[in-house]
């Protein structure tokens, strides 16, 4: 407080959103390998992953909660502050329904996924991963873009949006293809539930980084 | 040793003080931005605003102090050589006393504050309610809230000027060259006029305002191209695109703040110490008195010991504090600091430098220039510049019985 000029500096909300997204990135991996491991015949080390993907969305919660208790009111940011919190609530979204996936498997992993759909499953899984990352990429994009208003960056930014939209619908016709196979399939009415909930869940992801994205896209909005 | 002389020395002794607080609190307005950019580094901070410092005290500081500060205060109390000594001096002390005060306490204060409110509680003491102007004290504090908008309205425009013409096109670089002679031109359009319309130089070469006028133009464009000739010249690096233009240009608004600090602070220390000494050589004193050059120079002298001294460790912190701006940002917060400071002095207001400097912050916050400004801290801020007056003001009071009951 001693010297005005630098006590209206304060500790960017980027950073924050820019450590959350590094967060949700870490879990892609960790989902990738713990999906993977269900659906091979034994699997010892799906409750680790699970374990480590809780231990991320919490410490993603804790950032998001930071983030959100540290911006006074009156804070002047490069967008306004409702559309910050709107997207963050959207990028821990998809950590969120991470968690979900892994712990709905979780709840009946006996019998676990049938083998007729482990093929779609891991096309699902497979089509959720990308836009997880690109969220990361897509903040320390914004980050250069609110540095230099360059339009050459926004095209760029752009550009990742479109991609989040196209893999989200990628992502929605695997899940389509899962629910449709499964609502066809002879088999007890309990896996099928389990199944195109689970479906359901994985696909949110996806949903959730498109939503992201589309608050990015009004956050760089001229 | 007489009276007058242990006052004199004391004098001399608290004005130096100030000056120190000046420089040790007040670098951070002119340098800061610089820093952070990381258009200068900490060696070079210091060593500019030091030199700047002087020469903007020794030449462009007033060189006819109003005896009570822009005349707050009616001179009828100054009638009485006595009265007027000591009063100085209570002044000077209780201006040092707070701001030594808000240091350890870490409050945010203005120097160009305390010594306003020191004059105003020496005033009362010897005259009473009657011998303040109130009509002017108001002009004094409204010109406290108009400064940081005015610094807000013009760093707010540049930086959008900057946004819209240079960093969204295509080529930045080449289009940050192409503009930079209008970005220097009016750097130096304002410099100039302040050194024609202020300093004594420019007094004695006595242009009209038309004349001025004319001379700054011309001067300024030639100067803007011959700049923009010297960046095209040596600064090849395209990949940083507009920053690293800016980052040369901004070398030049940081000598301008500090150029516009010593020139505006300096009074602020050496006024009633310039009062202190005419007393002493003449025995009386007017509504103003002329303030010899070796006391400006002292008190130039003072601020850039306080840089020297207490400056290395402000500017680590804002090395480390400040990583969101930019060089664009530090030439838009720069530029309408120095411009505000040159512009109010000119018009005779007391405005401080730290205002300027915020308004300029705050002025890029509004035009979405940085990650996080807090705008909030404004409204603390404020409290205590305007807390500092009445609180000088009592101190002076205080000391000034002290003083009569002891001289």
């Amino acid at each position: 407080m001693r010297i005005p000029f630098f006590s209206m500096f304060m500790t960017s909300p980027f950073e924050g959103l820019q450590e959350h997204a590094e967060k949700v990135k870490e879990c892609a991996w960790a989902f990738q390998q713990a999906i993977e491991c269900h659906l091979a015949d034994k699997c010892q080390t799906f409750e680790e992953f699970r374990e480590e993907v809780i231990r991320l969305e919490s410490e993603a919660d804790a950032i998001k909660r930071r983030i959100r208790g540290h911006l006074p009111k009156g804070t002047l940011m490069p967008v306004y502050n409702f559309l910050l919190f709107r997207y963050l609530r959207e990028q821990d979204a998809v950590i969120d329904a991470v968690e979900d996936a892994l712990d709905w498997i979780s709840f009946r992993s006996e019998p676990g996924i049938p083998p007729e759909l482990e093929k779609e499953f891991v096309a699902l899984a497979d089509a959720v991963i990308d836009p997880i990352e690109e969220l990361s990429k897509m903040v320390a994009e914004a980050r250069k873009y609110f540095r230099n208003y360059s339009e050459d960056q926004r095209v760029i930014i752009k550009n990742i949006i479109r991609t989040l939209r196209r893999q989200e619908h990628e992502a929605d016709k695997a899940e389509d293809i899962v629910k449709q196979k499964v609502l066809n399939m002879n088999i007890d009415a309990v896996t099928v539930f389990h199944m195109v909930r689970l479906a359901e869940i994985i696909g949110s992801i996806a949903d959730h980084a498109e939503n992201a994205g589309d608050m990015m896209r009004a956050m760089v909005a001229r | 040793m007489t009276q007058p002389y242990i006052i004199l020395i004391l004098g001399y002794i608290f004005g130096f003080y100030m000056a120190w607080n000046i420089g040790a609190n007040d670098v951070a307005n002119s340098m800061a931005s610089s820093v952070g950019a990381k258009a200068i580094t900490i060696r070079q901070a210091i060593f500019l605003a030091g030199i700047l410092n002087i020469l903007g005290a020794v030449f462009i500081g007033s060189h006819v102090t109003n005896t009570i500060r822009k005349g707050i205060v009616s001179t009828d109390i100054m009638t009485d050589p006595h009265v007027a000594l000591i009063g100085a001096l209570s002044a000077l002390l209780a201006a040092a006393l707070w701001v030594s005060f808000a240091t350890w306490k870490s409050l945010p204060v203005s120097t160009t504050h305390s010594i306003v409110g020191a004059m105003i509680g020496f005033g009362i003491m010897a005259g009473g309610f009657d011998v303040i102007n109130w009509g002017k004290l108001f002009a004094v504090v409204l010109s406290w809230i108009i400064s940081p908008l005015f610094s807000i309205v013009i760093a707010f425009i540049i930086f959008k000027i900057i946004v819209r013409l240079i960093l969204s096109k295509k080529d930045n670089f080449t289009q940050a060259l192409k503009l930079s002679p209008f970005f220097i031109g009016i750097t130096f359009f304002v410099v100039i006029l302040s050194f024609l319309f202020k300093t004594p130089l420019g007094k004695r070469l006595a242009l009209g305002s038309q004349a001025a006028l004319t001379v700054a133009v011309l001067l300024s464009v030639l100067l803007g191209f011959a700049a923009t000739a010297l960046l095209k010249r040596y600064v090849k690096d395209r990949e940083s695109g507009a920053e690293a233009i800016f980052q040369r240009i901004q070398v030049g608004t940081a000598c301008y703040v500090a150029l516009a600090q010593g020139a505006n602070d300096v009074a602020n220390a050496i006024g009633p110490l310039a009062v202190i000494y005419f007393l002493v050589k003449t025995g009386s004193v007017g509504a103003k008195v002329p303030v010899p050059v070796f006391l400006l120079f002292f008190g130039g002298i003072g601020i850039a010991c306080g840089i020297a001294m207490a400056g290395h460790r402000v500017m680590k912190t804002m090395g480390e504090k400040i990583t969101t701006l930019s060089n664009t940002r530090g030439f838009s917060v720069e530029f309408a600091a120095a411009t505000t400071v040159l512009v109010a002095s000119k018009m005779g207001l007391p405005v401080s430098t730290t205002h300027a400097a915020v308004g300029g912050v705050l002025g890029v916050g509004f035009a979405r220039g940085m990650e996080a400004v807090n705008f909030g801290i404004v409204f603390k801020i404020m409290v205590y510049w305007i807390l500092t007056v009445p609180a000088a003001a009592l101190t002076s009071m205080i000391i000034f019985k002290i003083l009569q009951f002891i001289f």
